[in-house]
């Protein structure tokens, strides 16, 4: 399968241009959205969560908005990489390309996106006077474990979403309540001692705190943790794999 | 590529054996993961099944031309998507040596926001093609495809005979092993249909072997060497064109 796609790499990153390209052809909007989003939410979070309910964190704002980013991208990784296999069924039906190509472009394609995002996260770090630390040179690593962990569940999903019309839908509900099973916008420690360990098993806090911490704590996470959510993301990826190949088969006859 | 010998030129190039292709159709027709659960738990998951090939052989050596003629539904497509390896058969074996180029329709893949250029890359590329391999052949395609004066504009201002010519230049830019051509001779005038007719023989010169599908019956008789006729899903009759399609428009008129 790797070799395959391998052999497919051109095609893999001209379908990234082409995804990035018509997300930013219609206007310069397109482009500055990417950026402005994230900072909405993050305005209007702060304005409720650091106003009104009073989280006890330092620079909430940065606190927010890298949890809104890492969660963006994974929430529209998976919802890209559902719609991608739909969306190329054309393509699927005809041609003998590796399926597993468009989800992968959809997910990397993400990245790109993400990378953009961090403009403004720096510009805040910097406005705030957030301490910048040279851990933040650890986010490569973090951005590469979050995009990982992304593809695995997203080729766990989008054969899924070919076979049943429904589970679209159905992941969005379940990724709204995931959202609020992840420290995303809220500290963990307002979260009750008895539901704790609700949260703190939810692999996707793992990755996300991967992510966080060079940026708002300004440090490597620890070793521990690290291993950790490597062995997640493995786990997931190796899942995803595993039910994409075994399903390859079927997806052009129901595309 | 050398010239082969009689060796490599004896061996076939594409060989079908029992090939039998199944569809599983819901007999609740309703792809929905909900419906599907509450099924499975009850135990009336049913399905219709759906025969589209029944113990297909073929075997098609080099510089060979094999037309496949049959009613609609009779399994032509379905044939050739499991030739060019879109879909795996349910049962029997398939194998194909070397590189195959399946026009099943021509411009799959067009993308109609991107320019003419744009979409010779994205479609050889989805063809197999590496970027170092189109950019050698992408001013004989624009030459061949009569186009140059448009290559920059996007294709959705492209009339209908100007995208066959632009797919049709792109997928025989190359000598494949196997060239797979679904109805595509009927598109475009007279002039396209004959310079299309003399690339291909240019193609077959030079050693690919070619399956056409097509409803064109005097075209199959006056360009192919064997014909094999497909009903419901079997081979009812392969050989000789003018033997076959005898046949074939007997039972046809009989009805």
């Amino acid at each position: 399968m790797i070799r395959q796609l391998y052999a497919y790499r051109d095609l893999i990153r001209t379908l990234v241009a082409r995804e990035l390209k018509v997300r930013y052809r219609r206007s310069a909007i397109g482009f500055l959205w990417t950026m402005l989003q994230p900072l909405l939410t993050m305005l209007v979070l702060q304005l409720v969560f650091a106003t009104i309910f009073r989280f006890d964190l330092a620079n909430y704002a940065v606190y927010a908005l890298s949890g809104i980013l890492f969660w963006n991208f994974f929430s529209q990784g998976i919802t890209a990489s559902m719609n991608s296999l739909r969306g190329n069924a054309p393509l699927i039906s005809k041609l003998p390309v590796p399926k597993a190509v468009f989800p992968i472009a959809t997910v990397l394609a993400g990245v790109v996106n993400l990378i953009l995002a961090l403009v403004p996260l720096f510009a805040i770090l910097l406005v705030t006077g957030h301490p910048l630390r040279p851990a933040i040179l650890f986010l490569p690593v973090s951005i590469a474990l979050a995009a990982l962990f992304t593809l695995g569940a997203g080729l766990l999903l989008s054969p899924l979403a070919v076979f049943f019309h429904d589970v679209v839908e159905l992941v969005a509900v379940t990724l709204t309540l995931l959202m609020y099973m992840t420290p995303v916008f809220y500290p963990m420690s307002i979260v009750p001692e008895r539901l704790r360990w609700l949260i703190r098993f939810n692999p996707i806090r793992s990755v996300l705190e991967v992510f966080r911490d060079p940026i708002y704590y300004g440090k490597i996470p620890p070793l521990s943790h690290i291993s950790v959510t490597c062995g997640i993301v493995v786990v997931v990826l190796l899942l995803g794999a595993a039910f994409f190949r075994r399903s390859s088969d079927r997806i052009p006859l129901y595309v | 590529m050398t010239m082969s010998g009689s060796n490599t030129d004896s061996a076939p190039v594409v060989s079908l054996a029992g090939v039998t292709l199944c569809y599983r159709l819901a007999k609740l027709r309703t792809p929905s993961l909900k419906e599907y659960a509450i099924h499975w738990m009850r135990g009336v998951l049913s399905y219709e099944k759906l025969w589209a090939l029944q113990g297909v052989d073929l075997c098609v050596r080099r510089r060979q031309r094999v037309g496949i003629v049959g009613r609609n539904g009779a399994g032509k497509s379905t044939l050739l998507k499991v030739v060019s390896g879109v879909l795996r058969p349910t049962q029997g074996t398939v194998s194909v040596k070397g590189h195959v180029a399946p026009i099943l329709e021509l411009g799959t893949g067009f993308d109609f926001e991107l320019s003419g250029l744009e979409n010779v890359y994205l479609n050889a590329l989805l063809l197999g093609r590496s970027r170092t391999q189109i950019d050698e052949k992408r001013d004989e395609i624009i030459e061949f495809s009569g186009l140059a004066d448009f290559i920059h504009s996007p294709i959705r201002n492209y009339s209908t005979g100007m995208l066959a010519r632009l797919g049709f230049a792109i997928a025989t830019a190359w000598v494949p092993d196997l060239l797979i051509l679904d109805e595509v001779l009927s598109v475009g005038d007279a002039r396209f249909v004959q310079r299309c007719e003399s690339k291909l023989e240019e193609i077959r010169e030079a050693g690919a072997a070619v399956i056409l599908v097509s409803h064109d019956l005097s075209a199959v008789g006056r360009w192919c060497d064997r014909v094999l006729w497909l009903d419901a899903g079997r081979v009812r009759a392969e050989g000789q064109p003018d033997e076959v399609l005898a046949r074939y428009i007997a039972a046809v008129e009989a009805g």
